[in-house]
C-alpha cells in the first residue's frame, strides 16, 4: 500500500470512529429508551462549536478573518471536555421543550423545527460563531507540541478517537445492561407501565437526553479537532437522518448493529461512491449519495425494519436466548405477515 | 404608519401564500391521519415539474394548471401507493413519518441532482405594480392573494357543500364509524391526497413567481413555515389552517421589517415552538388519541 493510500484509510478509521460514538448516543436516545431525535445533529454541532472556541485564540488574534463571541485558546483536552459539556447542557433546554405528552411523529417534527432554528441562528447571528460562513483555522490537538508528520499526527488522531469510542461503548454498554437501562426500554415499549411502577417517563426521558447528548457533543468535537472547520452548512438536519438511517439499516437498541450501520451506511455508501470515476458537475455524486440513503432507508423500513442486528428480546432470570420468544415489536410498526 | 402597512400587506400576501399550504397539508392529514414529512419535496417537484414541461410559460395560469396537475398526481402516488402500501404493511405512526422522510431525501436530492450548481429564474410575464397607500405591490403578489382567497373559497365549498366534503369531514373525525356508515375510506383518503397535492403545487408555483427563483431546496425550507401555521390553527383543522397563516405570515413579516429579514422565517418557525410551550393542552387533545392509520 502507498503512503496516499495508507494516509486515506486512518483518515476514514477516523472517521467512522467518530461516527460509532455519534450513533451509540443516538441509539441510546432513538434505540433505548425510543425518543425520536429529529435535532440530534445540532447536539453534535455544539459540541464541535465548543471545542473550536475553546481551542481557538481570541477572534481579534487573527486579524479580523473572522468574528465569534469566546476563543479560550485553552490546551488538550479541555476543548473536548468541553464539547461533551455543550451536548450535555444542550439537552436540557430541548427536552424541556420536547418531551411532552405529545404523538411520536408530531414529537419528532417540533425537533426537527429545532434543528432548523438552530441553523437559521447560526445564519443569521453573525457575531456568534462567523455566520454562514463558519469557522475556520481550529487548532487540532497538541499539533503543536507533537511535530509529526501528517500521517504520523493522522495516527495519533485515530488513538485518541478510538480511546474516545472506548469510553462511550463503556458508558453505552453500561447503560444498556443496567437497570436505567431496563427502565428505558419500559419506557420506549409501554410509558403508562413505568410511571404505574411509579417511575416518572419525562425524567427518565430526559436523562438519556442529556447522556446521549453528552456523546453526540463528543464526537462533535472531534470531528471539529480533526477537520478544523465547522460551519452552519456542516450540520444541516439531513445529517441527522444519516444517523437514523445507520440505525435503521443496523438494528436499533443493538450496540453491534449501531456500529455495523455506523459502517455501512456514513462509510461505506458515502465514500464508496468518492471512488466512482467522476462524472457531470461538482457536487452530482453528493446528491445521488442521499438518494441512495433515502432508497436504503425504504428497502429497510419495508423489508427489515428490525435492521441486520435485531435487538435481542431480553428473558427475566435466566441468560438471553434468541430462540426462547419472537423478537420484541419494532418502534417502527406491528409488522404484520400477509395483508390484512 | 407605512410600515405597519407594509406589515400588514406584505403579511396578507405571505399569509395567502402559506394558507394554500397550510390548508392542503391539514387536510390531508385529518382525513389519512398521516404526518407527510415529504410536503416540501412535493411542492419542490411541482415546480420543477411546471418548468420542465412548459418550459417556463410566461402565462402564470397554465402555470398554475400544471403545477397544481404534477403536485396532485405525485402526492396520489405517494399517499395511495407508496404510504398506503408501508400502513398495509403494519407501520405505525413514527415508521410512516420515516417513510416520508425517506421519500423526500429521494425526490428533494434527485430534484438537486437535476438542478446542478444552477438556480433557475422564475419571474412573472407583467412585473406591473400597484401603489396600495405608499407601498407597492406587484401585480403577482395581487394575484397570489386573489388566487389563494378563491382556492380556500373552494375548499370551504368542497368541504361544505358535496357529499364528498362531507365524507372528508366524517372520517377526519372518526374512521370507522364512518366506514360502518357505508362510506369507502380508501376513496375519501384518494380524493384528501389529490386536493392536498393540487394545493401544494399552487402553492409551489406561485412561491416560486414571488421569489422570482427557485431550487431544490426552496419547497422543504417553505414547508416548516406552512407546518407552523397549520400546528397553530390546530393540526387537522382546515379553518384553522386558514387563520394559523393569517398569524403566521404577518408575525414573520412584523419580524422581517422590525428585527432583520434574516427573522423572517424563524420568527415563524419559534412560533410553533411557542405553540407547544405555551399550549400543550391545546393541542393535546387533537394529539394524546391514536387514531388508526389504515389504508
Amino acid at each position: 500500500m502507498s503512503a496516499g493510500q495508507v494516509y486515506y484509510l486512518s483518515g476514514l478509521a477516523i472517521l467512522l470512529g467518530i461516527n460509532l460514538i455519534a450513533i451509540w448516543g443516538l441509539n441510546l436516545q432513538f434505540g433505548l429508551a425510543g425518543i425520536n431525535n429529529f435535532a440530534y445533529i445540532v447536539f453534535q454541532a455544539a459540541g464541535g462549536y465548543a471545542a473550536a472556541l475553546f481551542a481557538l485564540k481570541p477572534a481579534r488574534a487573527y486579524g479580523g478573518f473572522e468574528t465569534y463571541v469566546g476563543g479560550f485558546s485553552l490546551p488538550f483536552p479541555l476543548p473536548l471536555i468541553a464539547a461533551a459539556v455543550a451536548g450535555g447542557l444542550l439537552a436540557v433546554p430541548v427536552g424541556l421543550i420536547a418531551i411532552r405528552r405529545l404523538r411520536a411523529d408530531y414529537q419528532a417534527m417540533a425537533l426537527l423545527v429545532l434543528s432548523l432554528i438552530a441553523t437559521g441562528l447560526a445564519n443569521a447571528q453573525t457575531g456568534l460563531v462567523n455566520g454562514p460562513t463558519g469557522l475556520a483555522l481550529i487548532p487540532q490537538p497538541l499539533a503543536g507540541t507533537l511535530k509529526l508528520s501528517p500521517l504520523g499526527y493522522n495516527w495519533f488522531f485515530l488513538g485518541l478517537t478510538a480511546l474516545c469510542c472506548a469510553g462511550a461503548w463503556w458508558v453505552a454498554r453500561g447503560i444498556s445492561r443496567s437497570p436505567f437501562g431496563r427502565l428505558l426500554r419500559a419506557v420506549r415499549e409501554s410509558e403508562s407501565a413505568v410511571a404505574a411502577l411509579g417511575r416518572s417517563p419525562d425524567r427518565l426521558r430526559m436523562l438519556v437526553l442529556i447522556t446521549g447528548g453528552t456523546l453526540a457533543g463528543l464526537s462533535g468535537g472531534l470531528l471539529v479537532e480533526y477537520v478544523t472547520a465547522w460551519g452552519p452548512s456542516s450540520w444541516l438536519y439531513p445529517e441527522t437522518f444519516l444517523f437514523f438511517t445507520a440505525l435503521i439499516v443496523g438494528g436499533r437498541g443493538n450496540l453491534a448493529g449501531a456500529a455495523l450501520g455506523a459502517f455501512l451506511v456514513p462509510i461505506l455508501i458515502v465514500e464508496a461512491s468518492r471512488h466512482l470515476p467522476a462524472f457531470g458537475y461538482p457536487g452530482l455524486i453528493d446528491s445521488l449519495d442521499w438518494v441512495a440513503i433515502g432508497a436504503v432507508l425504504l428497502v429497510f423500513l419495508w423489508f427489515r425494519p428490525n435492521g441486520l442486528l435485531p435487538e435481542r428480546k431480553r428473558v427475566l432470570g435466566g441468560p438471553p436466548g434468541p430462540a426462547a420468544s419472537p423478537a420484541p415489536p419494532s418502534p417502527l410498526g406491528r409488522w404484520r405477515t400477509g395483508a390484512r | 404608519m407605512t410600515l405597519l402597512l407594509t406589515i400588514v400587506i406584505f403579511g396578507v400576501y405571505s399569509a395567502a401564500l402559506l394558507a394554500i399550504g397550510a390548508v392542503g397539508f391539514t387536510l390531508q392529514f385529518g382525513v389519512t391521519n398521516v404526518l407527510n414529512l415529504a410536503f416540501g419535496s412535493v411542492i419542490t417537484a411541482s415546480i420543477f415539474a411546471e418548468y420542465g414541461l412548459t418550459r417556463h410559460s410566461t402565462n402564470i395560469w397554465l402555470a398554475m394548471a400544471v403545477g397544481a396537475a404534477s403536485g396532485a398526481l405525485l402526492s396520489l402516488f405517494l399517499g395511495q401507493v407508496v404510504i398506503a402500501a408501508f400502513i398495509r404493511r403494519g407501520a405505525t405512526g413514527f415508521g410512516i413519518a420515516m417513510v416520508t422522510i425517506a421519500l423526500s431525501l429521494m425526490i428533494q436530492f434527485s430534484l438537486e441532482a437535476i438542478q446542478g450548481p444552477y438556480i433557475f429564474a422564475f419571474a412573472a410575464s407583467s412585473p406591473s405594480t400597484m401603489d396600495i397607500g405608499g407601498v407597492i405591490l406587484s401585480t403577482g403578489q395581487l394575484t397570489t392573494i386573489i388566487v389563494a382567497v378563491a382556492a380556500m373559497a373552494g375548499v370551504h365549498l368542497l368541504l361544505r357543500a358535496t357529499r364528498l366534503g362531507l365524507a372528508m369531514r366524517a372520517t377526519a373525525a372518526d374512521t370507522s364509524l364512518t366506514r360502518g356508515c357505508g362510506v369507502s375510506p380508501a376513496r375519501t383518503r384518494a380524493v384528501a391526497w389529490l386536493v392536498s397535492g393540487a394545493l401544494c403545487g399552487l402553492c409551489g408555483v406561485l412561491l416560486g413567481l414571488g421569489e422570482g427563483s427557485f431550487s431544490a431546496t426552496t419547497g422543504s425550507d417553505f414547508f416548516i413555515t406552512v407546518a407552523a401555521a397549520a400546528v397553530l390553527g390546530g393540526i387537522g383543522k382546515p379553518y384553522g389552517a386558514m387563520l394559523g397563516a393569517l398569524i403566521v405570515g404577518i408575525t414573520s413579516q412584523a419580524a422581517a421589517a422590525v428585527i432583520s429579514p434574516s427573522y423572517k422565517t424563524i420568527a415563524a418557525w419559534a412560533i410553533l415552538i411557542l405553540v407547544l410551550l405555551l399550549r400543550p393542552q391545546g393541542i393535546l387533545a387533537e394529539f394524546a388519541s391514536e387514531r388508526e392509520l389504515v389504508a
